[in-house]
């Protein structure tokens, strides 16, 4: 076994030496092991805990994990190369289906990019919906976050619960957007359509309750002695090391570094919003969990104000060239007819140049990277996501963990793997 | 008529029947048990279940999978070693079914009064474990060893303060048999080992509870097929009927222990009301429905917790369990003594 | 034949078509589990003999301790999920040798003993070994729990001191 080579590339085709060389660096698995007591275990892509498809191999002594490798790209779509060939109107639907439960954060990220290519900015009410969106999104994936992470340690009831509240906010989706899961809400230069008073009020109505059915949540785990023994102490991930795996998000901020982009790099209005940063300083996965369920209270928070802020007014910009007329305006209006089929056909031709645009989803730092030649679609366009750049972390958080920790270490990070795979 | 009088009157065929009897529970109590576990775990989960087979609650849901099981293909995997993989399900089961022997359904049935009853009880479950070992090496899976190894170290270890916990209601009464530790727990429920000899039985009983939940693989002791972490431990490998053989044993096992339970420290077949509503066909439901009882704790327990790592396992059986129950012992003894 | 005789001979069967598989099999693991087979069929021979507890012991310490110790010992040594491990034969003259000299002995000791014999005795054993163990072979008794206990002691330093060097390299 231990002459045997393994790679998580792991094919058996001829490489160049140096490819080979880099990949050995830091994927091989092969080192001394003389007496041949440890073991290689492939863990996923089909595994129920690996949150998807995400593949680990690992080698183990015993239990222990002595060194483990990600391995990503079974769930790879191709959703960078794609954009070249979509206008930039096209490419939303596809932003829903990266971090998939929390389609709308997606959809803002995108869109803000592009906003910012083109330096217009959307109407003040339609930055507030984005912005109860993207925290509702947030909720969304925390909700899902806890269950899943509550059932990979073995408490089963848990994730129905969480569920539960999730599906609220789908159907609060369902009246605001149209669609229960893959929105594709934002619009270039503001929303698909405005927030009605019905959805106001359910929002309003599920912030209300949400608090008390957290409350009964981390019931059943926070004074549990066994989950607490579970989470404590596992997966350290040290400040520096965040730092240099270029962590981001409540992986980041588990590790005690207070950065968060809604408060260091404000967008939409944030900064007209009061919430806290939330961090912990345990580098585990326990405070990994409790910044993601702090993080959830700081979200009822924002939306709450929001909603009280939210101002009447459009969410569409006055900028006829780059921004979607209405349907019922373009069946009517001569104009509207002939910007709809400019945009449609040719798209919104933002000036040459380049941008970097992100925003603190719920894994992470969000980004959109384009680069524009002037024409209807990028000509390259880069998505920085969170779960692959958290995902990055693991081989340090595994090392030394044991097959149980596995699972509750993934479960703190969080990884989704359409984002992660892109 | 005379003739089956004739053959009933026959000992090696009466044998044979007690030792079937047993059958006629299990096998209806493990289609109720599994469609009751999927109905605790959905209430608990703000579901309602299986709802639609056989129409009232979907009450024939089990039964429905039972066919379907019975009906699958036999997958037996191409590297496993054949004879072994196919035996080990039914060694699983000969362990939990064999302590069926010895256990009291009421004061008229017991399969086999023997005077080591518990003795036999805690040797004969310790077959399961040879079967996990065996079934788990034999389908040639990584995921599946983990599981056998963490199943063994284990069962094995919970069998010791499992087995201390017995000795003390064993010290009490002074008979290894069943029977015999049932009828000194005569009269009202506060005459019950668990409430009679408080405390010291009833930390045994605390302890003997942890550790045949241990001895079950249930949560939160269900390290040996955490799902989440092995994938399905032991049993990965198996599908049909072999698969239901395993869960059959499964529940069988969980039977046992329950039984085991009320038989030492809830009184077995007694009444709770002193000789109210008491006989061998009310010792029938009074002991079946103290253990159903135990079953459905196993059930709330598991649907509740998250489970505990293999060192935390460990770390439970011999640090808090072992010199509570060592404790527990020399204090019953001591008892005895200063009680004589 | 009386019923009885016939369970005999099933179980002397099972002792002895496993203890064969135990022998002749080429394979380790194969061995171990017929091994529990023997140990089940020697246990029900006890039970014939009116040996309860001693029967229910074999059951308990063979088959729950030592067969799973052994299983353990083999699938943790080694390695097996990628390697088949066969035992070979080895040495086989001065094998037969030994063996016939041995088996010689004992068809001696088997022939030239005097076997005394006494009826099965009815009833419960439990209480005379008890009574026994704390009275007459207090000793022995305790000579032997002292010697586990020590073994005991012994196998915890010597796993503690191999976790301590492994957590050192």
């Amino acid at each position: 076994m231990s002459k045997q080579k393994l790679t998580a590339a792991g094919g058996t085709e001829p490489r160049s030496a140096l490819l080979q060389a880099l990949l050995d660096k830091d994927t091989m698995l092969e080192f001394d092991d003389p007496l041949g007591s440890d073991m290689v275990l492939n863990m996923g892509p089909q595994h129920p805990a690996t949150h998807g498809v995400l593949r680990l191999l690992i080698r183990l002594d015993g239990e222990t994990v002595v060194r483990a490798i990600p391995d990503v790209g079974y769930l790879h779509r191709g959703y960078e190369k794609l954009a070249e060939s979509c206008s930039y109107h096209e490419f939303i639907p596809h932003t829903d289906r990266l971090d998939y439960l929390s389609p709308i954060s997606n959809n803002v990220a995108y869109v803000l990019a592009v906003e910012k290519l083109l330096g217009i900015e959307a109407p003040p009410r339609a930055q507030y919906i984005r912005v109860i969106g993207a925290e509702l999104s947030r909720l969304a994936s925390h909700l899902v976050w806890f269950g899943s992470m509550a059932m990979d340690v073995g408490a089963l009831t848990l994730l129905l619960w969480t569920f539960r509240e999730r599906e609220r906010i789908q159907d609060i989706w369902d009246i605001l957007t149209g669609v229960r899961f893959t929105t594709s809400f934002a619009r270039i230069g503001g929303l698909a359509q405005d927030m009605s008073d019905e959805s106001a009020q359910m929002t309003k109505e599920f912030i209300d309750q949400l608090p008390k059915n957290l409350d009964e949540c981390e019931s059943l785990l926070n004074k549990n002695r066994i989950f607490i023994g579970r989470c404590d102490g596992i997966g350290i991930l040290s400040k520096e090391d965040a730092i240099a795996m270029s962590a981001s998000g409540p992986v980041l901020r588990g590790s005690g570094v207070a950065r968060d982009i809604r408060r260091d790099e404000p967008y939409l209005v944030y900064p007209e919003l009061d919430f806290d940063v939330i961090t912990f300083d345990g580098c585990d996965s326990l405070s990994r969990y409790y910044v993601r369920l702090n993080e959830m209270r700081e979200s009822i928070k924002i939306i709450r104000q929001a909603l009280e802020k939210m101002p009447k007014g459009p969410v569409s910009a006055q900028e006829p060239k780059r921004v979607l007329p209405k349907k019922e305006r373009i069946y009517t209006k001569m104009e509207e007819l002939i910007h709809d089929f400019m945009l449609i056909n040719f798209g919104i031709n933002p000036p040459v140049g380049e941008v970097y645009h992100a925003i603190e989803s719920s894994k992470g730092e969000l980004g959109f990277y384009i680069i524009s030649d002037g024409r209807g679609h990028p000509w390259r366009l880069k998505i920085r996501s969170p779960s692959f750049m958290n995902i990055q972390a693991l081989p340090i958080m595994l090392k030394g963990g044991m097959i149980s920790d596995i699972v509750a270490i993934i479960g703190s990070i969080d990884p989704v793997m359409g984002e992660a795979d892109k | 008529m005379e003739s089956i009088q004739a053959i009933l009157n026959n000992p090696y065929v009466f044998a044979a029947l007690m030792a079937l009897a047993p059958l006629l529970w299990i096998l209806p109590y493990a289609l109720f048990a599994i469609w009751f576990e999927r109905k605790v775990s959905a209430h608990m989960q703000d579901r309602l279940g299986p709802m639609r087979t056989g129409g009232w609650h979907g009450w024939s849901q089990s039964i429905a999978d039972l066919v379907k099981l019975l009906l699958k293909e036999d997958l037996i995997p191409a590297k496993s070693k054949h004879g072994l993989f196919m035996l080990a399900p039914y060694v699983v089961f000969v362990g939990s079914y064999a302590a069926y022997a010895v256990i009291p359904f009421t004061s008229a049935y017991v399969g086999s009064e023997i005077n080591v009853g518990i003795f036999y009880f805690v040797a004969v479950s310790s077959l399961v474990v040879v079967g996990i070992l065996m079934g788990a090496w034999s389908s040639n899976n990584k995921w599946s060893l983990f599981g056998a190894m963490r199943s063994a170290a284990q069962i094995v270890s919970y069998e010791i303060p499992g087995t201390l916990a017995i000795l003390a209601v064993v010290m009490v009464v002074g008979s290894l048999s069943l029977q015999d530790i049932v009828r000194a727990q005569e009269g009202w429920f506060w005459n019950w080992f668990v409430f009679g000899k408080f405390p010291f039985l009833f930390i045994a009983f605390l302890i003997y509870f942890l550790c045949s939940l241990a001895e079950v693989n249930r949560t939160p002791f269900d390290i040996p097929e955490a799902e989440s972490e092995l994938v399905a431990g032991y049993h990965t490998e198996y599908s049909g009927m072999r698969f239901a053989m395993f869960y059959l044993a499964e529940y069988a096992n969980m039977f046992a222990v329950s039984a085991v339970a009320v038989t030492l420290f809830f009184g077995g077949w007694q009444s709770p009301f002193g000789t109210f509503l008491s006989g061998p066909a009310w010792g029938v439901f009074w002991f079946l429905s103290k253990g159903m009882g135990f079953i459905f704790l196993q059930m709330w327990l598991r649907w509740t917790l998250p489970r505990l790592r293999v060192d935390q396992l460990m770390y439970v059986n011999w640090k808090v369990l072992m010199p509570f129950a060592f404790v527990n012992i020399i204090f019953v003894g001591l008892w005895m003594m200063i009680a004589q | 034949m009386d019923f009885v005789d016939i369970i005999f001979v099933v179980f002397a069967l099972i002792v002895v078509v496993s203890a064969f598989i135990v022998v002749f099999s080429r394979s380790i693991i194969r061995s171990a589990f017929s091994l529990l087979f023997t140990f089940f069929g020697v246990a029900g021979l006890y039970v014939l003999l009116n040996a309860d507890f001693l029967a229910v012991t074999q059951v308990l310490i063979y088959v729950g301790g030592i067969l799973i110790l052994i299983l353990f010992g083999v699938m943790l040594t080694t390695n097996v999920v990628s390697v088949e491990i066969k035992t070979g034969t080895l040495q086989t003259v001065p094998a037969a040798v030994i063996v016939a000299v041995l088996s010689g002995t004992i068809a001696g000791i088997f022939w030239f003993t005097e076997w005394h014999t006494a009826p099965a005795r009815e009833g419960p054993t439990t209480k005379a070994l008890g009574t026994l163990f704390m009275t007459d072979y207090l000793l022995p008794f305790e000579i032997a729990s002292i010697l586990l206990l020590v073994a005991l002691i012994g196998a915890a330093m010597i796993a503690r001191h191999e976790r301590g060097t492994e957590g050192g390299r």
